[in-house]
């Protein structure tokens, strides 16, 4: 594409979310998230494949119906309290609207229907950016809400296990991506209305661990499990140590995806909610087990040849490799900092 | 002068409401309103209760085992599949056969178990003379088209053939040229007809025919047309597979299938062999 177009979307991409980030009117914010769809729809429909132009489609329309029940609960909101202030939004009607246009705008269950096609029609940059950068403003508008709801919990349990049961049954590296992102993002609601912060910090893990996968699947140029076992050949340490980053995003100690669910079941259990606790910990064990059947598929097994296309040797690749290497040391090191990471985020 | 008076449930009785305006020639003209063609039986009514519950819980708990039921290593280490095997009758009733007679014209085309029940024939005969309709100029085509295949409760499934690359059939054809026809999942409605073709020249003769035909081959058409823009096949969302004949050679037909399956060439490295007129190409 056209590097000044391109950098068009891009910055418009950071112009709308920083104009979510910095409002404190509800129709600021709005206006920020529609800057954000609107940005990232020419990046998905790039390559003009049906099946890209059908993931933008389908996210438009999923994102605009969002948007809108935004709006309207916002303007129902000011129309009888008065109150146009993002974290004065007191009427029940109001919240319970906006808490499911928010979720959604992120994929929470069980409005989660369109994140495994969309990201499945998506190449991996662009899965990327709205896998983790899109779900950074619609976050920062959960959080700034006082919420108080059971029906939160109840679609944050549920993305826990539908994120795991359904990621089971995929093959294609893009949806479980998909299904693994609706089960992180039902740990962080779990919390977020006992402690906000616990919400931040698993966000920022989520991100770090989601940006070193996808880094390792570009660099791989890989799509499906089949073709990542081939990545022994094409560069071995990293094939050695992306079995640590997926156990990370199943949330392994003493790697820093423990961090978040151990902090997330402390808090609960302080709130008196063992059961919920013991259910959202048993589904983190499905996501376990995809994230384990792609290590043993990459790492554990060294399969016969299983693509079709010719056979990568260790070549020096062109792509920048910073991204995946600080990401991962991100993924697989910050744990023992988890006690200086609470004390600053608290 | 007359009156016509009407009668007052005229709009609800009048055959155009009753049956659409299109007749399939060679069907009777059905007059009866629709609470008159209910055929309520409560044992099938409970068979198919059974059989979506079982399809459903079968869903559900094929998950333990892998994706898509298979375990993850079987997944792996696959190399060719058999997707449609003509053993017995009921193998039959995945695929659909038409020809041009729904139109108006001559040809038919009858689907029946070949010898010892091993083998599929299609046969029949082709006739290109238009449907006398006023508006069709050509005519003279014959397909059969495996059905999609269902989940539970009737919905759409796909057949997932990403780790493969190539077709593999076997045939006895009669040294006609048939076109094979894959369709993908589409998302518009503009889209429906977009399907992928490629050719299968038949020998004939006595003797049987492999034909492989990489999925990188296809090319993609709209109702018929080779579309300017094209792109590669995507594999992991196929509906259907058909075979097309309409080559003008009035006569009769026929075409006998093994088998059709999938398999992955390892010598077969090509992506796509037709142009992307892509502007900006990563070197």
């Amino acid at each position: 594409m056209n590097p000044y177009i391109m950098s068009i979307f891009l910055l418009g991409l950071g112009l709308g979310t920083t104009i979510t980030f910095m409002s404190s009117h509800w129709l600021l914010a709005w206006m920020g998230l529609e800057i954000n769809t609107l940005a990232i729809i020419p990046l998905m429909a790039q390559h003009h494949h049906p099946r890209s132009v059908e993931a933008s489609t389908k996210y438009f329309l999923t994102q605009a119906t969002a948007a809108a029940m935004i709006l309207f609960a916002s303007s129902t909101n000011a129309w009888i309290t008065g109150q146009w202030d993002i974290n004065e939004l007191s009427h029940p009607m109001s919240s319970t609207i906006m808490m499911l246009g928010l979720a959604l705008k992120i994929g929470l269950a069980p409005l989660h229907t369109w994140l495994p096609e969309v990201l499945q029609g998506l190449d991996l940059t662009t899965g990327l950016i709205m896998s983790t950068w899109q779900k950074l403003a619609p976050f920062s508008l959960l959080m700034q809400m006082n919420l108080n709801n059971s029906v939160m919990i109840t679609m944050a349990i549920m993305s826990t296990m539908i994120g795991g049961w359904g990621g089971l049954n995929q093959t294609q590296l893009r949806k479980i991506l998909a299904y693994s992102s609706i089960a992180h993002i039902g740990w962080m609601i779990l919390v977020l209305q006992f402690s906000p912060s616990l919400t931040l910090i698993t966000l920022m893990i989520y991100i770090f661990m989601t940006l070193s996968i996808f880094c390792l699947f570009k660099m791989n140029k890989t799509t499906s499990i089949n073709s990542l076992a081939m990545s022994w050949s094409k560069s071995p340490t990293i094939t050695a140590l992306s079995p640590l980053i997926l156990l990370s995003l199943g949330g392994l100690p003493p790697l820093t995806g423990f961090g978040p669910k151990w902090m997330i079941l402390s808090e609960l259990t302080k709130q008196d909610l063992n059961m919920i606790a013991t259910i959202t910990a048993l589904s983190a064990l499905l996501s376990l087990y995809f994230y384990l059947r792609l290590s043993y598929a990459m790492t554990l097994t060294l399969s016969p040849n299983t693509t079709p296309i010719t056979n990568q040797w260790r070549f020096n690749t062109k792509q920048p490799t910073i991204h995946l290497s600080i990401s991962t040391m991100l993924s697989l090191m910050l744990l023992p900092l988890l006690p200086g990471i609470m004390t600053i985020i608290n | 002068y007359i009156r016509h008076h009407q009668h007052l449930l005229h709009p609800v009785l009048s055959r155009s409401v009753t049956q659409s305006e299109y007749r399939r020639p060679g069907k009777p003209r059905e007059d009866k309103p629709p609470w008159q063609k209910i055929n309520f039986s409560f044992s099938k009514g409970l068979d198919g209760i059974r059989k979506h519950l079982t399809l459903l819980k079968k869903e559900f708990l094929e998950r333990w085992v892998g994706p898509q039921g298979k375990p993850i290593l079987e997944h792996m280490l696959e190399q060719n599949r058999v997707v449609w095997e003509f053993r017995g009758p009921e193998s039959l009733e995945q695929w659909t056969v038409s020809s041009d007679f729904e139109i108006g014209g001559q040809s038919e085309a009858y689907l029946k178990l070949g010898r010892n029940n091993t083998t599929c024939f299609l046969y029949g005969t082709l006739r290109s003379t238009p449907p006398k309709d006023g508006e069709t100029r050509y005519s003279g085509y014959c397909s059969m088209r495996s059905k999609q295949p269902l989940a539970s409760f009737d919905r759409k499934q796909h057949h997932d053939w990403t780790s493969f690359n190539t077709l593999h059939l076997r045939v006895r054809g009669d040294g006609r040229p048939w076109m094979i026809n894959i369709a993908a999942e589409t998302y518009f409605s503009h889209q429906k007809d977009d399907i992928y073709s490629y050719f299968l020249y038949t020998r004939g003769g006595p003797y049987w025919q492999e034909v492989k035909i990489p999925f990188s081959k296809f090319f993609l058409a709209h109702r018929g047309r080779v579309q300017d823009d094209q792109h590669p096949l995507w594999l992991d969302k196929i509906n259907t597979i058909g075979f097309t004949l309409g080559d003008k050679a009035d006569g009769p037909f026929q075409l006998e299938i093994d088998y059709i399956g999938v398999i992955k060439d390892y010598a077969h490295t090509e992506e796509f062999a037709y142009e992307l007129y892509k502007r900006n190409p990563e070197v």
